[in-house]
C-alpha cells in the first residue's frame, strides 16, 4: 500500500493503537472501544496492505504462563510512514491514543 | 454470576468454531488458534474492568472477521472450484457440459419431443401401425384406402381405429392476414382414440369439421386471445368452427402438426385414396399375437398379396430414445474391459474409511454426471435433425456407445491420477529407475500430490510383487515441503 493512501478514522484508530503499544486484538479493542466485528477483520486488512506484521508468542513463554500463545502485532517501516500522513488528516488521532515517542514529544515540550 | 460467564463463555467457544467453518481451511487452524487465545484472556479479565468483556458479544465478532478472510481469499486466488485439478472443477465442468446438452434438447423441437416422455401416459393399448417398421412413426405411410378398409374389417383386431393426413392450408387468421398452417385433415375420432379428453366430435360448422389448434398455433397466429375458441376461422376460403386449443403434451404428433381438421368420413373420401397419413388405433389385446419389443405384426390377404403391418405401442415408442440410451451403455459396459484396464489401484495405505467412502462417491458422481452429459447430446444428434426413425435410432445408439466408451476410459483413468484424500489431479511425475534393471530393482513412474499426501508409484511393466500402482502416505512431517500447505501455527515464531 503507498504511504498516501487513505485510511479510514477506524483503520486508523487500529493503527494508531498497535503502534502505540496495543498489541493485539483484544488491546486494540480495549483501547479503542471498537468491538471485536470491526477491530479483527480491520487487523488483517492491515496486515494484507503491509501495514502492519504478525506473529506467534514462542509456545514456552505461554506454557510458561500456563495459557494459549497469543498473536501479537507490530506497525512496519510503510505503517509508520502511513500513519505519519494519516497524522495529517487525523490531527487528534494521536492525542486520542498517544504513542510512547509522541508522549516524549509533548513532555520534551513542556 | 461466575455461572452466567462460564457458559456464556462455552456458547463463545461453540461460536468461534461454528464460524471457524467460514474460514479456508488452509487458514482455520491458526484463525481458530488466536481466537481461542483471545476469547481466553476475555475470559481472564474481569468485566467491570473492560468494556466487550461479555465472551458471547466478543465471539460473535468472529463471524465478520470468518466472513471477511473467505472474501479476501476468494479475491485474491480466485474460487477454488476453477483451480485446475480440483475435483469440484471436473464437477463443475461436467455438469455444464450436461446443461448444455439439455438447452440443446429443449432448443429442437424433435430432439425435446424424444427427450420428455409426454407420450408415456397414452393408453398402453394404442398403437400406430406403419407399413415402414420404425420409420412409419415419423413419416406417413398408410394410405387412405387402407384405413377405409380397415374400418369395417378389422373390428376384431382393433376397437378404434383413426387416421390422419398431414397437408399445409391458408387459414385466414386476423384481419387481412392470412397464414400458411400444416394442419392434418383427420377423422372425427382421433382424440377420442388417442385418449386426449376434449370435443373430438365434427362441430356445428356448415361442412360438419372443427378446427382443433395447437397451442404454440394459438400463441403464435392469435396471440392467445382467450375468446377464440367458439369462434370460425376461414381455412382456403371455408368457414370452421375453433372448437379446442391442444395442450402442449398432447399436441405432439408425428407430423409436427398445427392444427388438425377433424371431418366427417364423407369428406374424407374426396381425398386421393392413394393419399399416405397415419394411422392411431386401439388394439384388443386377446387378438394379437404378445409384442415383440413394442411391436406387433398385423397381416392380410387381399387378392392373393399378404402385405406386414408393424402396431408400433405409442408409450414404447416414446420410451424409445431411453431404450436405446440403456442399450448404448450395455455395450459400453461391455466393451470397457477390452480397452482399459478396471483396477483402480492399491490405496490400502493407511487411508479412513472417510477417504474411501468421498473417493469412490466422486467416482460415482462423474459416473453420474457422464451419463447426464451424453444422454441430451445422443438424443439431440441424432433425434434433432430430420432423420428417417431408423436411422435415428442408429445414429443414437452408435454416438451414445461411443461417447459412454471413451467417457468410462476417461473417468478411470482420472480417478488414477487423483489424490484420494484431496481428489486433486497428481502433479510432477519422474521416472524412477531403469528399464534395463527391470528385474533388479524397480521401474516405473512416481507422482505426488501438491498438498503432500502422499506419491504414486506406477510400475513400469506389471511384475508379481509390484502389478498395480500404489499410493504411499506421506505423515505431516512432510507438509513443509509441500508450499499449499505451509502456513505458521500457533507458537511458531
Amino acid at each position: 500500500m503507498p504511504v498516501d493512501a487513505k485510511l479510514s478514522h477506524t483503520a486508523a484508530m487500529i493503527l494508531q493503537a498497535i503502534h502505540a503499544g496495543h498489541i493485539y486484538g483484544f488491546s486494540v479493542m480495549q483501547m479503542t472501544g471498537l468491538p471485536s466485528g470491526t477491530v479483527y477483520p480491520a487487523m488483517r486488512r492491515l496486515e494484507r496492505d503491509g501495514l502492519i506484521l504478525s506473529r506467534w508468542e514462542q509456545q514456552s513463554i505461554a506454557d510458561a504462563d500456563q495459557r494459549p500463545p497469543r498473536k501479537y502485532y507490530r506497525v512496519t517501516r510503510t505503517g509508520k510512514a502511513t500513519l505519519e500522513a494519516v497524522y495529517q488528516r487525523y490531527p487528534l488521532l494521536e492525542k486520542m491514543i498517544p504513542s510512547p515517542q509522541s508522549a516524549l514529544k509533548v513532555e520534551q515540550r513542556v | 454470576m461466575k455461572r452466567l460467564r462460564f457458559h456464556s463463555a462455552s456458547l463463545a467457544q461453540i461460536n468461534i468454531r461454528a464460524a471457524s467453518l467460514l474460514v479456508p481451511h488452509s487458514d482455520r487452524l491458526e484463525w481458530t488458534a488466536e481466537w481461542n487465545a483471545e476469547l481466553y484472556h476475555l475470559c481472564q479479565c474481569r468485566p467491570s474492568h473492560t468494556p466487550h468483556a461479555d465472551p458471547l458479544e466478543f465471539s460473535l465478532g468472529a463471524f465478520r472477521d470468518a466472513f471477511w478472510i473467505r472474501c479476501n481469499h476468494l479475491r485474491s486466488d480466485g474460487l477454488p472450484i476453477l483451480k485446475a485439478g480440483s475435483p469440484a472443477r471436473c464437477g463443475l465442468l461436467l455438469t455444464t457440459f450436461a446443461v448444455i446438452g439439455f438447452l440443446a434438447c429443449l432448443c429442437l423441437p424433435r430432439a425435446r419431443t424424444a427427450l420428455l416422455p409426454i407420450h408415456s401416459f397414452r393408453p398402453t393399448d394404442l398403437v400406430m401401425i406403419s407399413s415402414a417398421s420404425y420409420a412409419g412413426a415419423q413419416l406417413p405411410t398408410i394410405p387412405l384406402e387402407n384405413y377405409q378398409e380397415w374400418q369395417t374389417d378389422t373390428d376384431k383386431l382393433f376397437s378404434q381405429i383413426a387416421w390422419y393426413y398431414p397437408s399445409a392450408k391458408n387459414v385466414y387468421v386476423s384481419h387481412q392476414r392470412t397464414a400458411r398452417l400444416s394442419i392434418a385433415l383427420a377423422s372425427g375420432n382421433l382424440f377420442r382414440v388417442l385418449g386426449v379428453p376434449g370435443p373430438s366430435a365434427p362441430g356445428r360448422s356448415p361442412n360438419g369439421a372443427s378446427l382443433i389448434l395447437s397451442r404454440a398455433a394459438w400463441r403464435t397466429w392469435y396471440h392467445g386471445d382467450p375468446n377464440l375458441v367458439g369462434r370460425t376461422a376461414n381455412i382456403d376460403g371455408q368457414p370452421v368452427l375453433i372448437a379446442a386449443i391442444l395442450p402442449d403434451n398432447d399436441g405432439q404428433l408425428p407430423g409436427q402438426m398445427e392444427a388438425w381438421l377433424l371431418e366427417d368420413q364423407h369428406a374424407l373420401g374426396q381425398l386421393p385414396p392413394k393419399a399416405k397419413g397415419f394411422v392411431f388405433a386401439r388394439i384388443r389385446g386377446s387378438a394379437f399375437p404378445a409384442p415383440r419389443g413394442g411391436i406387433r405384426v398385423m397381416t392380410e390377404t387381399r387378392a392373393g398379396v399378404t402385405p406386414c403391418f408393424e402396431c408400433i405401442s405409442v408409450a414404447w415408442l416414446a420410451r424409445q430414445p431411453t431404450s436405446n440410451f440403456f442399450f448404448a451403455l450395455l455395450l459400453a459396459s461391455m466393451a470397457l474391459p477390452a480397452t482399459t484396464a478396471l483396477p483402480l489401484g492399491d490405496y490400502r495405505d493407511r487411508l479412513a474409511l472417510t477417504v474411501h467412502a468421498r473417493r469412490w462417491a466422486f467416482l460415482a458422481m462423474k459416473f453420474l454426471l457422464v451419463l447426464a452429459v451424453v444422454y441430451p447430446a445422443s438424443i439431440a444428434l441424432a433425434w434433432g435433425p430430420s432423420l428417417a426413425g431408423s436411422t435415428a435410432v442408429f445414429l443414437q445408439v452408435a454416438t451414445a456407445f461411443l461417447a459412454l466408451l471413451f467417457a468410462f476410459r476417461w473417468i478411470l483413468q482420472d480417478q488414477r491420477r487423483r489424490c484420494p484424500e484431496c481428489l486433486r489431479l497428481l502433479s510432477n511425475p519422474a521416472r524412477v529407475g531403469q528399464a534395463s534393471c527391470n528385474f533388479l530393482s524397480w521401474n516405473g513412474t512416481e507422482l505426488f500430490c501438491d498438498r503432500g499426501h502422499g506419491l504414486l508409484h506406477i510400475p513400469e511393466l506389471a511384475t508379481s510383487w509390484f502389478s498395480t500402482q500404489r499410493w504411499l502416505c506421506l505423515d505431516s512431517s512432510w507438509l513443509c515441503l509441500f508450499p499449499e500447505t505451509r502456513s505458521p501455527s500457533p507458537g511458531m515464531v
